[in-house]
């Protein structure tokens, strides 16, 4: 009996130990699982669909990086080979709609509006085909981008259009479209981050690159009940994962600290002192930036 | 001059609706309030009834907010608003990263200006003071 007692008192001690452990664990890792079982999946509420969408990174944050960094505008990492006229399936139409909702965020925020309206007249084109092209205000942007001045409202109405459309899909059981278009703009922001990181090294963008293995499990997810769909799907499903295998390897890492505030203009400033730090050797990035570029090349020249 | 007036009249007006064609007006202006040095990012329409039980901010998102970028989250009520839009931000673990309202002082702050020094997935909660009935905007921009 006193065995009993003090192998029970040693289960539970060990049980306790690792939930300890596991709370205090201050490193991102994948769950457990490889894949995430499509009747999991399905189970997502419209809501945690609609906070997946929410959770990737804009473009336009990926550019206002490149921006600090003093990175030159270049033409050559936008999608210049997509022609709208040639999108024959609805898969390729909204990818290369997230793709270039990503080079038009790119363009706009480097203030390259003149630039942008032959973008804006393919995304048109591709949107009406998509029947989504009421929530694109394109005469509004066009006015906008022949003024510089007019940065911040380009920039609200290009991104709120992006919303509307991402929420009309979801909305009216096109999730899949919606799903294609999330993830057309996650590939062509990371194209644009790794091609740059190539060419003007620098730790804080690569950082930005590693730190995309938080989300990385979350565009799976939103991609998942589509992956037996047909072929089209199933390829970017294998590519998703090829991506996440890369990554797996690739550690975040947390420091812990206590947020400072300071009121400031009549708002309150916060800093935090907690903070993340991504381990990632030259192998690993190098690894990244050429599955990234075969990925994408491949998917803009399908189109 | 009488011509001037009545051109830039015309083109105010145009200008003004076919902005506003295409959006919420509180959205709209909410954004342009956030500031010349903000860059427009997200908005989230929050619109709530009164409730008695307030442990909880009722209005939840989740948003991947990214190290080395300052966020400034901006909070905007309609007129016919009872209570005050207030906002906190809470990190994956659960934690208490910042609120718009001191409880302690009761005052509430119009926007938050936020370093991210942390990369993850945040949870953005917004409500009204004292659970009160409400509608309101809460926009996510970027600075400099």
């Amino acid at each position: 009996m006193k065995v009993r007692v003090f192998l029970l008192m040693i289960i539970v001690f060990l049980g306790f130990s690792c939930r300890n452990s596991k709370s205090k664990t201050s490193e991102f890792v994948f769950p457990k699982s490889d894949s995430i079982p499509v009747s999991e999946v399905e189970k997502l509420s419209p809501e945690a669909i609609a906070d997946i969408s929410k959770n990737i990174a804009s473009p336009v944050e990926i550019a206002n990086l490149l921006q600090t960094l003093q990175v030159p505008f270049s033409e050559n990492y936008l999608a210049q080979s997509i022609d709208a006229n040639r999108q024959s399936t609805s898969f390729n139409k909204a990818l290369t709609l997230g793709i270039l909702g990503a080079d038009l965020g790119y363009l706009n925020m480097y203030e390259k509006t003149g630039s942008s309206l032959e973008i804006l007249s393919s995304i048109r084109k591709i949107a009406e085909d998509l029947k989504v092209g009421q929530f694109f205000d394109f005469e509004s942007i066009k006015r906008l981008s022949k003024n510089k001045s007019n940065l911040d409202s380009l920039l609200f109405i290009s991104i709120d259009s992006y919303n509307k459309i991402d929420t009309y899909l979801r909305a009216n059981d096109r999730g899949q479209l919606s799903a294609l278009m999330i993830i057309g703009v996650w590939i062509e922001g990371q194209y644009l981050a790794t091609q740059v990181v190539n060419v003007y090294p620098n730790k804080m963008l690569s950082d930005r690159i590693g730190e995309q293995k938080i989300v990385l499990n979350d565009l799976i997810m939103l991609i998942s009940p589509y992956c037996n769909r047909d072929p089209e799907f199933s390829s970017l499903c294998k590519d998703m994962q090829d991506i996440k295998d890369k990554y797996r390897d690739i550690r975040i890492t947390y420091t812990q600290g206590d947020p400072v505030s300071v009121e400031k203009n009549g708002g309150l400033t916060i800093k935090q002192t907690e903070t993340s730090v991504v381990t990632m050797t030259k192998e690993q990035l190098d690894g990244l930036i050429q599955l990234t570029k075969n990925i994408r090349d491949r998917l803009i020249s399908n189109n | 001059m009488k011509k001037i007036i009545i051109t830039l009249t015309i083109l105010f007006t145009f200008g003004l609706l076919s902005f506003g064609q295409v959006t919420d007006p509180l959205i709209n202006s909410c954004a342009m309030s956030a500031g010349s040095d903000a860059k427009y990012l997200k908005d989230f329409r929050i619109q709530l009834g009164k409730t008695s039980n307030q442990n909880d901010l009722r209005f939840k998102t989740n948003m991947s907010l990214w190290k080395n970028t300052k966020y400034r989250f901006t909070m905007c009520n309609a007129q016919d608003s009872k209570g005050q839009l207030i906002l906190s931000i809470k990190d994956d673990n659960n934690k208490l990263v910042v609120s718009s309202f001191d409880k302690k002082t009761g005052k509430i702050y119009p926007f938050i200006d936020f370093e991210c020094q942390k990369s993850g997935i945040y949870q953005i909660s917004y409500d009204f003071t004292d659970g009160q009935q409400g509608s309101g905007v809460g926009v996510v921009s970027m600075i400099k």
